[in-house]
Parts: C-alpha cells; structure tokens; sequence
C-alpha cells in the first residue's frame, strides 16, 4: 500500500499554507514522499509544465486568480495532465453545481471538506486501480483509434466489473464521438432497458440530432429538461436542435436557462451573446458578453471574439462611448494575440457604423480584410471569415459577403454548426443572400466530387482519383472531408501499388491540414492508423 | 456592496468554517493517532472529534435546505456500487468511532449497485452515523440490501434503541416534529432531511421513505432508508 503512494508525484493547490501542510502530512502518512505545493493557479500551471504529476489535488476556491476548475480546463487544453493522472478538486460546498455544469471538463473526482485520512486513503486506491484498470483504454484514446477503445472496452464490460455503467458511458461517448451511431445506439437503450437514466436518454438524443432528425431530438431533450430540471447538458443541446430548426428566438430562451442554472460557463455565455446579437436583442447579448468578459479573465478560454462581442452589442444597445473603449482594450487584454488585430478592427467596423462614422468603418474594414489575408489558414479561419462577413453585411457589401460566406460554406459542408451561423446571419442581417440554395449547391459538389473518386478507386484508375481528389482539396483547402478523402485515395494507391515519399509527404499535407482545423475529428485516427501501417511495413 | 447576495455570503462562510473544521479534525486525528502525545483524558479529544464531525454534518444539511428553499437542488442519480460506496463511508468514519471505544463496519453482497444521489444519500448516511456515534455501546453497522424492489440501507448500534414515541411516527415534516418532546440534542430536523432527500428518489410511481426500527441485526436503534 504504502509503495502505492511512494512511487507516486503529488500536487496540492490551496491558497491556505495550513490546508497545504495539513493535506500533506496526510498525504505523508499514506506513504507518500513526492509532494509539491502550489498557492494559486499560476504556480499549479508552472509545476505543472515543469513536470508529470500523478496525482493532483486542487482546492476549488482559490481567491483571486483561477478557479479550481480553470486549473483543470487550462492543464487539460494545454495537455499537462497525462492519460493516467488524476485530477482530484476539492470543494467546500456540495459539488453538485459543478458535476452539472462542467460537461466537457470534469476532475476524476471530487472531494468534499473536510475529509480523514482514511477516506482519503480509500477513495486515492479506488481511483488509481481504475485508471490501471482502464489503462489500456486511455492508451487507445491518446492514439486517436477510437476503434482500439472500444475493443478494449468491450473486454473490460465482459466481466461485468463493478463500474459497469461507467465502462457503457464511456463506450456509449467514444462511439457517438466515432461517428458510431448504431452501437451507441444499442449501448444506450441496454443501459435505459435496466433504468431510466438521464445521461443515457441524452445519448440518444444527440444520436438522434445527429442524423439531422431534429424534431425527435428536441423531443427527447425537452423530456429530459422536464424530469431533471437541472441537467444543464439537456439544455445546451436542446439550443443546438433549436438552432438548427432555425429557431432562433427559442434558442436563445433555452440558452439562458442554461446559464440561469450553471452561470460560469464562458462558452454557453459567448454562444448567447452570439445568438442574441444576431436576434437583435442587444441587452441581452451585452449583459452575457459581459459574464463571460468577466469570467474568462484567468481563464484559458479567453478570447479577443468576447470583447468583440461585447463591443458590438454595447454598439448594438447604443452605448457607443461604451463600446469604443472596449474596443481599443483588445490589443491591451491581448497584445500577443494574433487574431486580437483582427477582432478589434472588426469591433471598430460595427462601432463606427452605429455611429454613423462611414469612413471609420470603412478604414477598419480594410484594417480586417488585411488581417484575415495575414491569419491565413489558421485554427479559426472559417470563424475569422464569418466575422468579416457579418462586418461587411452590416457595411451593407453584399457581394463580399456573399463571396466570403460561400467559401465559408465550401470548407464546412457537412459542419452543422457553422451553416446554421451562416443560415442564422443571413436570415436575421440584411444581406440578401441565399445560404440555404448556396449550401445545397456546394454540399452536391463536394458529393458528387466524393462518389466520382470512389469510383474511380474501384476501378483502379487511381491517377484520375487522386488528380480529381487532390484538385478538390486545393480548391477547398479549408474542407476538412476533402482533405480526408485526398489522403484516403494517395493511401489506397500505395496500399496497392507501394509507397513514395513524394505521395508520403502529400498525405502528412492533408493530415496536417485537418489536424490544425479541428485536431479532436475522429476520423484523423483512422487515415494515421493506415498511414502507420504503411510506412512501418 | 448593491445587493445582499445572500447565496454567496453562505457559500464563502461555509468555505472558511469547512476549512477551520478541517483543520481540527486533521489536527485532532493526528493528535489522537500518535502514541507520544499524553493526553490527560483522550476521551476529551475524542469527543471534540465526534462535535467537529456532526457541525460538518449539519453544515452540509444547511446548504442543502438552502438549495431545496431556492429551488436549486437536483437529484443527479448514478448506478453506485454499495461496497465501495459504504466502505468509503466506513473510512470516513473510523477514526473518530474509535477514538470513542466503538467498532464500525459494513455488510452487503459484493455485486449489490444502487441508484441514487451519491452526495444526497451520504449526507443522509452521515446524519444518522452521528446519531448512532451517541447512542451506541460498542458497535455501529451499516448494511445494505434489496426488499420489495426497493433498496434499503441501514445504520443500526446496539444502544438502547429509539424511543416508542418516535418509532410510531410516520411524518417527519418540521411542524409535525416541533410538536413532538424529542431526545434532548436529538436532531429532529436531521429526520425531515433524511425523510425529504428520500422522497427526492423516484423511480416510476415509487419514492423513497425512511423508517425507524429497534433491534434489526444489533440489539439497539435502525435507521433504514428505503430508495426505489
């Protein structure tokens, strides 16, 4: 027992040296030897890069500075933490608000004040023979082959061991995240047919959004909301179904349920910002802006697009005064940024026009188009576009933004969230612009360029393929199912006919260029597997 | 300061007495566990330990009076293993059972998995532990198992039992328990807590209830929590 501990690095974080000494000497007591301390979010950060941690247990409530949990979201986003570490957060208050609002970044437990050393004990053993037992699991996870975990998983739920319903959570997220909606479909309805759980009903409800049967999904979440009235994630996607029934009025109210229920999620606070703005309700998108301004000040999650919200929507309300100023922060809050330009000339856009200041908005006008052209093909680049366009739609340029969106519309065919973005800001600005059609148009393009360089694979006429699929992607460099499929056809070429490093470097190309637009898409795993499998033989 | 934000006032208290009290019980436990240090009578710090523990206790229920009062309390129900779920309870409890010349343990089917509030129903658990702290002679036992399609489980001591007075009661709201002469330190509110997070569990038409029984497997008092 006591080697357990011994082997193991330890962190604690809490803002009071007598908690830091008191946990420690427990922790000591346990057999434990590495034990570091830090007093606030910055120091746990800097530990936490300088070195691996197995074990950190971190105080919820750390004064000024970040939060607990800001901790966790940053060592997360940052990959500090390793597969097999354990992040424990230690709160006063019942954790409840926490376990609801915290969807996408949840500690591996949580520890309520105070608590003996024998629980502490307990509860450390039970969590490192999990993280042993899951290993292999988590192993697969960190690889990106979503395939291995769930082959792992399914060995593990054969013995039917006592975190069972874990394991089928687990299973049931991996799979709906694969793009395996048939299996999770059945994990699911096997854990409901025992017992009506609210976790599960949701699964089924985003399997449901996600083969776009949008009336049944908003019916499941709706059913969810009304038995468990506080199940935050219910809300946030019954908003996304709401979204996409183009219901944006109703959104917008479910959203601010949400935030009524779990108000410290910077992320929901931005999304109602961005709705309510386009809504036309600006106090309503100011007073979330500002939330989220306020929260995301320690956070990792700040951003230069919040205070170019909040800008627009002081705007929007008439505070012009107001809105210029926070503006001109951008650059101050931000002065390594590089997108800070970017947001700010596009706040400056709205800002001046409201005020009726034409050629002001015209020169930040240009100040954004220069920035865009500089970001180039970053991280957020359809984000980037879609920002200018509403710059230039509020401009009335109707052509630009026309041409923009469409581009914006190439590169995300089959991204549900940012058509419906672009749906939305064409319905509700004055841009006379048909997204829908355009949409249509560029989703049976990228279709028919698909089927036609299948088929031709099939027939073994390769070099047609891969000239047809690779001209695809540089047409559309920003498509990330393009991209994809280019590499699929240089990989199925090689497979058959053997590898150069010419057709090699193409296809890490086109990994790369996913990988930097969305670098968690499941299918990245499957064309690195193959890739791996190639080169390694 | 523009309004009296009353929610935040509470969680801060309740974040710096949690604290002091940790402090205690950390101290208290080191002090209790370490044969150099001489006490002139351990029962003394023993009894400071079981006082620290049952303030927590009530703390906890505070917070969540508050929320039920505001509306804010869910009920978040997860598929629990009960031998992990009450040896960490056990854990949780030794060192201050001891101190006090009492043994703690638990039974229960290795396989058994229950639904519940995980936090909720240790709330509960601890509440009526504290009460068996003072009641007991030399044992307390958790138990837990399946009856009629509900889950029961149970926090019995071999004291002397509950009085005839509570045992025939069925209501445990406030102002039914206010008319009744209790125990003096008896914490009849603990009940009207135990009894609504009960009922805060439901499953189909079902919900969850709590009994008070005399002589079970021990000679002395039973709480049983019945969950669906």
């Amino acid at each position: 027992m006591a080697d357990l501990f011994a082997a193991k690095h330890f962190l604690i974080v809490d803002d009071f040296a007598d908690m830091r000494t008191a946990l420690k000497r427990i922790l000591n007591s346990l057999g434990a030897i590495h034990i570091d301390q830090a007093r606030n979010g910055s120091e746990a950060i800097a530990k936490m890069q300088a070195r691996h941690y197995d074990v950190v247990l971190c105080d919820y409530n750390l004064g000024t500075g970040k939060d607990g949990q800001q901790i966790l979201e940053e060592a997360r986003v940052r990959q500090l933490l390793g597969v097999d570490s354990i992040f424990i957060m230690i709160t006063a208050e019942n954790t409840r608000e926490m376990v609801m609002g915290a969807v996408e970044y949840a500690p591996d437990s949580y520890l309520s004040k105070p608590f003996t050393k024998e629980f502490l004990q307990t509860r450390l053993t039970k969590l490192f023979e999990r993280k042993a037992h899951l290993y292999k699991v988590n192993q697969a996870l960190l690889a990106k082959d979503p395939a291995g975990a769930i082959r792992e998983l399914d060995t593990l739920i054969a013995d039917h061991p006592s975190n069972l319903s874990e394991l089928l959570k687990l299973k049931s997220e991996i799979c709906i995240e694969s793009n395996r909606l048939d299996e999770a479909q059945s994990v699911l309805e096997q854990v409901l047919a025992i017992r009506e759980m609210p976790w599960a009903r949701l699964g089924l409800g985003k399997i449901q959004f996600m083969r776009k049967q949008f009336t049944q999904a908003a019916e499941t979440f709706s059913q969810i909301i009304e038995q468990e009235r506080s199940f935050v994630a219910a809300y946030d996607w019954l908003a996304k179904t709401q979204m996409a029934q183009r219901q944006y009025a109703e959104a917008e109210e479910t959203l601010k349920l949400a935030a009524r229920l779990s108000p410290r999620n910077i992320r929901r606070q931005g999304l109602i910002g961005d709705i309510a703005l386009t809504n036309n309700h600006p106090e309503t998108a100011e007073l979330a802006y500002e939330q989220a301004v306020g929260l995301a000040k320690y956070s990792v999650f700040n951003h230069p697009a919040l205070f170019a919200g909040l800008a627009k929507s002081k705007a929007a309300a008439g505070k012009r005064e107001e809105a210029l100023k926070v503006a001109e922060q951008i650059p101050k809050v931000f002065p390594d940024h590089p997108e800070a330009a970017l947001y700010q000339a596009t706040a400056t856009v709205f800002v001046k026009a409201k005020a009726g200041d034409q050629a002001g908005a015209q020169a930040a006008l240009a100040q954004a188009e220069q920035e865009l052209a500089r970001l180039n093909e970053g991280a957020r680049l359809s984000q980037h576009a879609l920002e200018l366009a509403k710059a230039y739609a509020e401009l009335g340029q109707e052509d630009k933004a026309a041409a923009l969106l469409r581009q914006v519309i190439a590169n995300n065919h089959d991204d549900e969230d940012i058509l419906t973005q672009i749906i939305h800001l064409c319905q509700e600005s004055k841009l006379n612009y048909d997204a829908e059609s355009a949409i249509r148009e560029v989703q049976g393009d990228v279709v028919r360029t698909n089927n036609e360089g299948v088929r031709l694979i099939k027939q073994g006429e390769f070099d047609a393929a891969i000239k047809l699929l690779s001209h695809a992607a540089e047409e559309m460099p920003g498509n990330k199912t393009i991209n994809l499929n280019a590499a699929k056809a240089l990989l199925m070429y090689m497979e058959r006919r053997g590898i150069t490093n010419d057709l090699i470097a193409q296809v890490h190309h086109y990994i790369n260029r996913v990988q930097t637009l969305a670098p968690d898409d499941w299918r990245l795993g499957d064309v690195r597997h193959r890739l791996r499998k190639l080169t390694q033989t | 300061m523009d309004k009296l934000d009353f929610s935040t006032i509470l969680a801060s208290s309740i974040h710096d007495i949690k604290n002091s009290l940790g402090l205690i019980l950390t101290n208290l436990e080191d002090l209790l566990g370490n044969p150099a240090n001489h006490i002139a009578d351990p029962r003394q710090a023993s009894l400071l330990q079981h006082e620290a523990r049952r303030a927590n206790a009530n703390l906890n229920q505070l917070l969540i009076f508050y929320k039920l009062g505001q509306d804010q309390l869910c009920v978040n129900i997860t598929a629990n293993p009960l031998d992990e779920f009450l040896e960490e309870i056990i854990a949780e409890n030794r060192s201050v059972c001891q101190a006090l010349g009492l043994r703690i343990d638990h039974q229960c089917d290795t396989e058994l998995m229950g639904f519940f509030d995980i936090e909720l129903v240790r709330g509960v658990l601890e509440g009526a532990i504290g009460n068996a702290r003072r009641y007991a002679r030399t044992q307390i036992q958790l138990n837990a198992e399946l009856m009629e399609g509900f889950l029961v489980i149970r926090v019995e001591d071999d004291g002397v039992g509950f009085p005839p007075s509570m045992l025939a009661q069925t209501d445990y709201r406030p102002q039914t328990l206010s008319s009744i002469v209790g125990t003096p330190g008896h914490t009849q509110l603990g009940l009207y807590f135990a009894a609504h997070l009960a009922q805060l569990h439901r499953q189909g038409d079902k919900c969850g209830s709590i009994r008070l029984v005399n002589g079970h497997l021990l000679p002395g008092g039973c709480f049983e929590l019945w969950l669906p």
